[in-house]
C-alpha cells in the first residue's frame, strides 16, 4: 500500500488526510449546532472545549494535507460525462479547501476577541488571533455561522457527487 | 441599653457553611455606659474578610470571591442611624469557581478590571426595621465600571465565638443585597449567566485604638 499519489491514485496518508477531515467536519457540524443552542452549564461546558479541539484538529489535517500534495500531487479528477457536473467538483473541492480554514479561525478569532482563553485539548492555550472586542467577536463569528453553512452545503454536494458517480472516484479514496 | 444590627441569612449562600458558627454567637451589643455614645472607628482584617457572589448559570450557578481592598466602618450603638460603612473591592484579583468564569468576570463584557480595578460602596443611611427589630438595612451608592447606583443591604452583626458577650473589640459585620448587572453596563454573556449577582459582604473589624 503506497504512502505517496500517484499519477492515477490515491496513496494512503491522502485517503488517511480525507477520511479523518470528513469525519471530523461530519461530526462538529452537528456538534456546533448543539452547542450553540443548547443551555450552557457545568455539566455540558467541557463540549465548548471539545468543540475548539476538534476544530483546531481539522485545521491541522488542512495544513498536513496542502502540505503533503506538495510533497506528493493528488491524481487528477476522473471526468465524467457532464461539463457542469465537472466543474462543480472542481469548485466544491476549492471551497473545500477555503472553507476548512476559515470555519476554524474564524472561531478562534471570534473565541479569542471574548478575552477568554482559546484552550484546546483541555491542556493547550492558542494564542489569540485578535483584540477583545466585540466588534471582532461579532464579525468573527458571523463569518463562522454563514461558512459552516457553505461547509455543509458543500458536503452535501460533494458527498451526493461521490455516491452518484460510477467510474470509480469513491473506490479509489477508499482503495487507493 | 441594647443596639444592634441584624440580617437574616440566605440558604443559597456560599457563605452557608459559616452559619453555625456565627449565630450561636449573634451579637447583642450593650452599651452600659453614656460614655460609650461616641460612634467608634473600625479597622479592617482583610485576611478574615470575604465577598461572595453568586449569580446563576443555566441550570447552575457561578460562585466566587471578590477581594475586599479596604474598609471604613463607623459604628455608633446608641444611634444606629450614626453609623457609616464604606468599602472598596479589589475586582482585578477577583476570582469565580471555575477558570473560564474568573477570566469572563476580570474581562471587558463584565468587570472590565483593567480599566474599573474596584468596586465600592458607602452606606447613606442605617435603619433598624421597627417590625422587625432584629433587622437593618442600609442604604447606600454602589460603584461598578464607574456607574453608581442606589442599593439597599441586609446588615447583620456578629461577635466572634471566642469572644465575651457584650465585647466590642473585634466584631463581623456582614451585609448581603443584589445588583442588576445590565444597571452597570457588565452585560457580557447574558445568554449564559443571569442579571441578578446576589453579593454577600463579610467583613472582620476590629476596634481602632
Amino acid at each position: 500500500m503506497a504512502a505517496r499519489n500517484s499519477e492515477r491514485s490515491f496513496g494512503w496518508v491522502t485517503r488517511a488526510l480525507h477520511w479523518a477531515t470528513a469525519l471530523g467536519v461530519l461530526g462538529m457540524l452537528p456538534l456546533g449546532v448543539y452547542v450553540a443552542r443548547m443551555e450552557v452549564g457545568y455539566s455540558n461546558l467541557w463540549l465548548f472545549g471539545l468543540h475548539k479541539s476538534i476544530g483546531v484538529t481539522i485545521f491541522a489535517l488542512l495544513a498536513v494535507r496542502i502540505v503533503w500534495h506538495v510533497v506528493s500531487p493528488p491524481p487528477p479528477s476522473l471526468p465524467s460525462d457532464v461539463a457542469w457536473k465537472d466543474q462543480a467538483a472542481k469548485w466544491v473541492h476549492r471551497a473545500f479547501y477555503v472553507l476548512l480554514a476559515v470555519v476554524p479561525l474564524s472561531g478562534w478569532v471570534g473565541s479569542g476577541a471574548t478575552g477568554l482563553d482559546v484552550l484546546v485539548f483541555n491542556r493547550i492555550t492558542l494564542p489569540p488571533l485578535a483584540p477583545v472586542s466585540e466588534a471582532w467577536e461579532t464579525m468573527a463569528f458571523g463569518v463562522h455561522w454563514v461558512a459552516t453553512k457553505l461547509l455543509a452545503a458543500c458536503a452535501i454536494v460533494h458527498i451526493a457527487g461521490a455516491l452518484t458517480r460510477r467510474d470509480g472516484t469513491l473506490a479509489r479514496m477508499v482503495k487507493g | 441599653m441594647v443596639v444592634f444590627l441584624l440580617c437574616t441569612w440566605d440558604e443559597g449562600s456560599m457563605f452557608y457553611f459559616m452559619r453555625n458558627f456565627f449565630c450561636s454567637v449573634l451579637v447583642w451589643i450593650i452599651v452600659l455606659s453614656a460614655g460609650n455614645a461616641a460612634p467608634l472607628s473600625y479597622t479592617l482584617d482583610k485576611g478574615a474578610s470575604r465577598v461572595g457572589f453568586e449569580v446563576s448559570f443555566g441550570p447552575d450557578q457561578i460562585t466566587g470571591e471578590l477581594p475586599v481592598q479596604s474598609a471604613e466602618i463607623t459604628l455608633d450603638f446608641q444611634q444606629v442611624a450614626n453609623s457609616s460603612v464604606a468599602v472598596v473591592l479589589d475586582v482585578g484579583n477577583a476570582k469565580a469557581n471555575f477558570p473560564f468564569a474568573t477570566q469572563a468576570l476580570r474581562g471587558p463584557k463584565v468587570l472590565d478590571t483593567t480599566r474599573f480595578p474596584t468596586i465600592s460602596f458607602v452606606s447613606t443611611e442605617i435603619k433598624v426595621l421597627p417590625d422587625a427589630p432584629s433587622k437593618a438595612r442600609m442604604s447606600g451608592e454602589i460603584t461598578i465600571r464607574d456607574t453608581t447606583r442606589p442599593i439597599t443591604l441586609g446588615a447583620e452583626l456578629f461577635r466572634p465565638a471566642d469572644r465575651a458577650l457584650g465585647e466590642r473589640e473585634r466584631l463581623i459585620v456582614q451585609l448581603s443585597g443584589a445588583v442588576s448587572r445590565a444597571a452597570f453596563g457588565a452585560t457580557g454573556w447574558s445568554d449564559l449567566v443571569g442579571d441578578t449577582v446576589a453579593l454577600d459582604l463579610m467583613l472582620q473589624i476590629d476596634l481602632a485604638e
